[in-house]
């Protein structure tokens, strides 16, 4: 059964305006422990398409289904929770907290889920761990360096112990070492934890470790492949 | 973790964060001295009633005061007198919590002529040495004396009357009375001394004769009109005057801000001002407020919006904002009224000599030095005043936080 199910989806912008149709009917159904890229030139459609999944923005038409839940059926605040229980998130620009440490930015998304302090503690070390930044538990974000925040960002979506990832343009800001790093992380979480990652890009690097690329162009889905790594 | 977020992104934006904690301090500071010195100078003013012509407590016959208490009565006519005044007195030395007490016999408005010139004057029949120990008019004479001579008629009088009649020490004051009778009467009075208050409202009108040689024009034998009452402790001075009116009913006991109703305006002044003062206070630091955290709110939009796309709700991120704010007025307000202490404390030591603009307030008996006084009440008001101000001035930067969309906010994921 599908982990994600948009079936005709629509999202137009600037209704009243000048229309933008950022996306025209899109149907995409992604299984549990997928390792998919949505991959597309800019304004093809791919984080209209990813905020919609993530629960960020609504569309004008069509059915978003994320785990057995149907989203329209939620109101803003319920929204907030479901994103908090079942999505995690990795951003571009990795927007963590930046006046608290790695530890306490892993921590704060289960302290949100009223988890036990005890168990908070536990499972950010445990994640900060499996993303290699043991020796930063105490660093804030501006005395790492952006290969060593994304990883946090890593660590942090995982940490609510959420149904799917979604990251938008995640080594967008990355040099090659750490894009490497990262894919290497991402690529493992997958395998071993059988985590479903859902990425957008336009890096090449990326788009070679996907095992599924979806291709975007103008808000419509022109090819939808598997590939061997 | 809330409030650990909170706290340190007050110190996100150290300079931001210094102004504003800055201002709020300067503002709690300056209501704490501005109504501590008003305070200080109406406490001073009302000693100053007191020790020169109030004292504590008063007693009169009702009628001497309140014409209204029976139909043809005048008000402080002569025959109002305090009836069965032995009573009083064996009340009055009967109370432990009374210091002493001073006879008095009054004239009032009595018509003054001195050599051509004319006016009106208050007469107070006074015993020396009684008056002595409850008020300090003996104190202020600056020439002559205190009816040192054991002369018949001799008058004090105000270095301000002194100046308006153009006399001196031994100079002659023909003054007309009513008797007790209704019978008019004109005695010759000699300047034995000239006092002066630096109130000039009361220099204005007083003078004061023995209480020997005023009853005998007014026709009186023993009888006081008035008695003038010191206790040992003010603080305690409600229960002495609710003691002495249950055992001199038909007495008229009043105290100090009875007796002199501008006390009464005065206090009514230090609240009103209290009010008047933080409310613009508060008006002030609410622009301030949301001025600033509105520029916080609105630098850290997209990680707002990033803290609502990861999960926290709305009441949570209004919660973290009002807690910013809260926490700059909980540093804030104890620095203003420490600051405010210690200035108060030093004025309070050293006096604030107001002598350039004396000449304005002496005219309603103001001190020429005034000794800031601040009231724990005045801490607790300005407490709670900024704290809600924070927590008001924080509604709008907090209802702007949550109302944004975090798709907008982050602009992509």
């Amino acid at each position: 059964m599908s982990i994600i199910s948009v079936k005709n989806i629509h999202k137009i912008y600037n209704e009243k305006t000048v229309p933008v149709h950022a996306l025209q009917g899109v149907d995409l159904e992604i299984e549990a422990g997928e390792f998919t890229a949505i991959v597309g030139p800019s304004g093809s459609g791919k984080t209209t398409l990813l905020n919609i999944i993530g629960g960020l923005d609504r569309p004008n038409q069509g059915k978003v289904r994320l785990a057995d839940t149907a989203l329209e059926d939620l109101n803003d605040n319920q929204l907030i929770d479901f994103r908090k229980n079942n999505i995690g998130f990795i951003f571009q620009a990795y927007n963590l907290i930046p006046v608290l440490t790695s530890q306490e930015n892993v921590e704060f998304v289960m302290l949100l889920q009223n988890r036990p302090k005890a168990e908070m503690h536990k499972r950010a070390v445990d994640l900060l761990k499996s993303v290699g930044l043991e020796d930063k538990l105490n660093q804030r974000p501006s005395q790492l360096s952006g290969g060593q925040q994304q990883r946090v960002a890593v660590a942090r979506a995982l940490a609510s112990k959420p149904k799917f990832v979604l990251a938008d343009e995640p080594t967008a800001n990355l040099d090659s070492k750490s894009t490497a790093d990262l894919l290497d992380i991402m690529a493992r979480l997958n395998k071993e934890e059988n985590i479903t990652f859902v990425f957008s890009t336009h890096d090449s690097r990326v788009i070679e470790r996907a095992r599924r690329v979806v291709n975007m162009i103008d808000g419509k889905i022109e090819s939808d492949e598997q590939q061997a790594v | 973790m809330l409030l650990k977020i909170a706290w340190r992104n007050i110190w996100r934006s150290k300079l931001r964060s210094f102004v504003v904690i800055g201002s709020i301090a300067i503002g709690v500071w300056s209501l704490v001295f501005l109504l501590s010195f008003s305070r200080g100078m109406i406490m001073t003013y009302i000693e100053k009633a007191i020790e020169n012509q109030t004292s504590h407590i008063q007693v009169h016959n009702p009628a001497f005061i309140n014409a209204d208490v029976e139909a043809n009565e005048l008000e402080k006519a002569p025959y109002n007198f305090i009836q069965d005044v032995t009573k009083v007195k064996e009340a009055l030395a009967a109370d432990p919590k009374v210091e002493a007490f001073a006879m008095r016999s009054y004239a009032h408005q009595t018509f003054v002529g001195v050599a051509g010139k004319t006016g009106v004057a208050n007469v107070y029949g006074i015993n020396p040495i009684q008056e002595k120990v409850v008020t300090n008019i003996h104190s202020l004479v600056i020439e002559g004396d205190y009816f040192e001579k054991d002369k018949k008629n001799q008058i004090l009088i105000s270095a301000s009357q002194a100046e308006k009649y153009n006399i001196g020490i031994r100079k002659k004051v023909v003054l007309s009375f009513t008797d007790k009778n209704g019978i008019p009467t004109k005695v010759a009075f000699r300047v034995c001394g000239i006092y002066d208050t630096k109130n000039q409202l009361q220099d204005q009108f007083n003078v004061y004769v023995r209480q020997k040689d005023l009853n005998r024009v007014l026709g009186l034998g023993e009888e006081s009109h008035e008695i003038a009452v010191f206790v040992n402790d003010v603080d305690g001075v409600d229960a002495i005057q609710e003691n002495l009116s249950a055992l001199l009913p038909s007495q008229l006991v009043r105290v100090y801000d009875q007796i002199s109703p501008e006390i009464e305006l005065f206090n009514v002044q230090i609240q009103l001002s209290t009010f008047i003062f933080t409310f613009i206070f508060m008006l002030g630091l609410i622009f301030g407020i949301i001025n600033t955290m509105l520029m916080a709110v609105l630098e850290r939009m997209r990680e707002l919006g990033m803290l609502m796309a990861i999960g926290m709700n709305k009441a949570k991120v209004f919660k973290m904002i009002t807690l910013e704010t809260l926490l700059l007025g909980l540093i804030s307000a104890p620095i203003g009224m420490l600051i405010g202490t210690l200035s108060v404390g030093y004025f309070k030591r050293v006096g604030l000599d107001l002598s350039n603009f004396s000449k304005g307030m002496q005219k309603f008996g103001m001190s020429e030095i005034v000794y800031p006084e601040s009231s724990g009440d005045m801490y607790i008001t300005f407490g709670i005043a900024v704290l809600i101000t924070a927590i008001l001035g924080s509604l709008y930067p907090a209802f702007k936080a949550i109302s944004l969309r975090p798709v907008e906010a982050i602009r992509k994921i």
